[in-house]
């Protein structure tokens, strides 16, 4: 289909911070497609495909309510990074891959430290060596553990909890973790044999890309209250993880992107784009696809439990063994979860698709963790390298205008070819050090490209998100030591 | 004797975006397995760089790739990602490869490589489908293909 341009004027107002595109902008849209943007975001977001593709969202079988975007929202494969799309399961709706990301379950986990950044500022050049040793980052670089096909498996079905049987982590850091760290319905046995063969040394891995690794402290705090529940003071040590389910994941999308494609004629689908390939969640596909997505985000959450568990040893090493980091919390955000919402009073079965996009659900909510049930669920937005990145709280208001759903992050707004061009690695390195930031990246080329100039204003997006009430600022975190892969 | 093209890159803000050239479709799959790999950059011994490339003496590793799918489009997404998924277990990069087999919906090839001690910045999550169009202009075939990284 031809893509029909959006200008402003297609725009209907609902407020300051969100915006719709209404359902009658093209005959094949479903329901509305909203986004959460100030009117000078506009310009910015509306340089690329994005918007068009959310449109495309809105078309999806079964979607309900809206197709929302998070004022991150950039260019995608299918979805827009920032989309979040609920489908009805009892009204055909569907499931598709490119609505969660070819990496399965990257996403954020956060521990904080029993030491403020003074008691830590004189270990901090040789934690960050320490960190930056424990933790393998950069592609060709496999991981320290190595993984027989009996226990992959048990890692796709157990997750995080099969690594505290392992002897790694603690039971805290499960409670602590979205899903406790181990979705159900994970099958094994359909993760194909490439996907494990990929995962296989990579348990424990950052990779690379905008995948890292931060030291960082607590500079700024806007809620009080909700900051002491999640014990994050002025001037607390933080260590943020950056990263997702790597080769397994990468290659369980592309599996069923192609099984999904070879069998899109049968439904009688005519979707706008290929890259929204989809199948009913009731399908066999549909079904198969929803079991290993599962189990691919199991593996991400034992990667990030595997990688705090190292973090925290490093550490002992370096400051003692009196030390010790407890994981505030680990958040998801590319994930399709099976989810209740009322929608005008009806409770529905929905498949949600969450896109570069957070779960942030509000007090009183079952998934969030016993001792955060009041203030509601940790949301963390990390900036770019060397800037800041956020904590922030779900609402209740946030459960009724955007599925409990946050954003993410930032996207970019220039090309890694173009920062490069822009930016030298080796004066970037020392311009962050001049700031008081160790770096530890073998690459320079590679640190070029993850400037903080290649990407939009974290803080605009976040304060976007709390004006919109969707979830709420509770504290900002700078970086103090940056490990990163190539 | 101008050389003819193979594949170059194109600008893009979040991924890797390449547009391949053949003077058959044979070519323009070879080409985009060459694109593919020399745009991330891989460290190999044995091999210099030469003009942004890496060029190596001998291609030694070979794999063979098999693949199955419903048009052109979808065949060159699967056989690109035949070949990351080889890279990414073999920890090898392919600069060559010989077609066996072609049609619209079957691919059969000898792919040939080195074997690689890591890539420059960057690694492939998937080769996607978008702007992904094999199209003949002026007798040559070309398209665009984007790697989510």
């Amino acid at each position: 289909m031809e893509d029909k341009k959006l200008t402003w004027e297609d725009f209907i107002k609902i407020s300051d911070v969100c915006y719709e595109i209404p359902q009658s902008f093209r005959a094949d849209m479903r329901v509305p497609a909203r986004v959460f943007m100030t009117e000078d975001m506009f310009d910015d977001i509306s340089e690329d495909r994005s918007l068009l593709q959310l449109v495309n969202v809105a078309t999806l079988p079964g979607i309900q309510k809206a197709a929302y975007a998070m004022p991150d929202i950039h260019q995608g494969y299918g979805f827009p990074i920032g989309g979040v799309a609920a489908t009805a399961i009892d009204e055909g709706g569907v499931i598709s891959p490119g609505g969660i990301g070819y990496d399965i379950n990257c996403g954020v986990r956060l521990l904080v430290a029993n030491m403020n950044y003074h008691e830590l500022k004189p270990y901090l050049e040789q934690l960050a060596t320490a960190l930056f040793s424990a933790v393998p980052s950069g592609v060709g670089r496999g991981g320290r553990l190595k993984l027989s096909m009996d226990e992959m498996d048990k890692v796709l079905i157990d997750g995080a909890r099969h690594m505290l049987v392992r002897g790694y982590g603690t039971e805290e850091d499960l409670m602590h973790c979205e899903e406790e760290g181990c979705m159900a319905g994970a099958d094994a046995r359909l993760v194909s044999e490439r996907a494990k063969k990929r995962g296989s040394d990579q348990l424990g891995t950052l990779g690379s890309g905008n995948h890292f690794l931060e030291v960082q402290r607590v500079d700024d705090v806007f809620d009080a209250t909700i900051a002491d529940v999640y014990g994050l003071q002025k001037d607390a040590v933080c260590v943020m993880i950056h990263c997702g389910s790597r080769g397994l994941g990468h290659q369980t999308c592309t599996d069923y992107v192609k099984k999904m494609m070879a069998n899109l004629t049968e439904y009688g689908y005519q979707l706008p784009d290929r890259e929204l390939v989809c199948a009913p969640f009731t399908s066999k596909e549909g079904q198969e696809y929803f079991a290993a997505m599962a189990a691919a985000s199991n593996f991400a959450w034992a990667n990030r439990h595997l990688i705090g568990h190292w973090v925290r040893e490093a550490w002992r090493t370096v400051v003692g063994s009196h030390a010790d980091l407890t994981t505030v919390y680990d958040v998801s955000h590319n994930i399709g979860k099976r989810e209740v919402h009322t929608i005008d009073g009806i409770q529905k079965q929905l498949v949600m698709h969450r896109k570069g996009a957070t779960r942030a659900f509000g007090p009183g909510t079952s998934q969030t963790p016993i001792d955060y049930r009041a203030v509601g669920q940790p949301v963390f937005i990390p900036g770019t390298m060397g800037t800041a990145s956020y904590v922030l709280a779900g609402t209740q208001e946030g459960m009724e205008v955007a599925f409990g759903s946050s954003c993410h992050g930032a996207g970019r707004r220039m090309s890694r070819a173009k920062a490069k061009k822009t930016v030298r690695g080796t004066q970037l390195r020392a311009e962050l050090e001049a700031h008081g930031i160790i770096v530890r990246c073998d690459s320079d080329a590679g640190l070029a490209e993850e400037a903080p100039i290649a990407y939009k204003d974290v803080d605009s997006v976040v304060n976007v998100v709390d004006r919109a009430g969707i979830a709420k600022k509770v504290v900002r975190v700078t970086p103090l030591a940056v490990i990163k892969g190539g | 004797m101008k050389k003819k093209k193979d594949f170059e890159s194109v600008e893009h803000t979040a991924d890797i975006k390449i547009r391949v050239y053949g003077t058959t479709l044979q070519e323009l799959f070879t080409h985009a397995l060459i694109g593919m790999f020399q745009s991330i950059g891989p460290h190999a011994s044995d091999c210099t760089i030469e003009h942004e490339r890496l060029v190596c003496k001998s291609l030694d590793r070979t794999r063979s790739v098999e693949v199955d799918s419903p048009d052109r489009e979808a065949l060159l997404v699967d056989f690109l990602s035949e070949a990351l998924y080889l890279s990414d277990i073999y920890d090898e990069a392919y600069l060559d490869c010989t077609i066996h087999e072609l049609t619209d919906t079957h691919l059969k090839a000898t792919i040939r490589g080195v074997p690689v001690t890591g890539f420059d910045v960057v690694e492939i999550k998937a080769v996607t489908y978008h702007d992904l169009a094999i199209k003949e202009i002026d007798g040559v075939w070309q398209t665009d293909i984007v790697f989510d990284i």
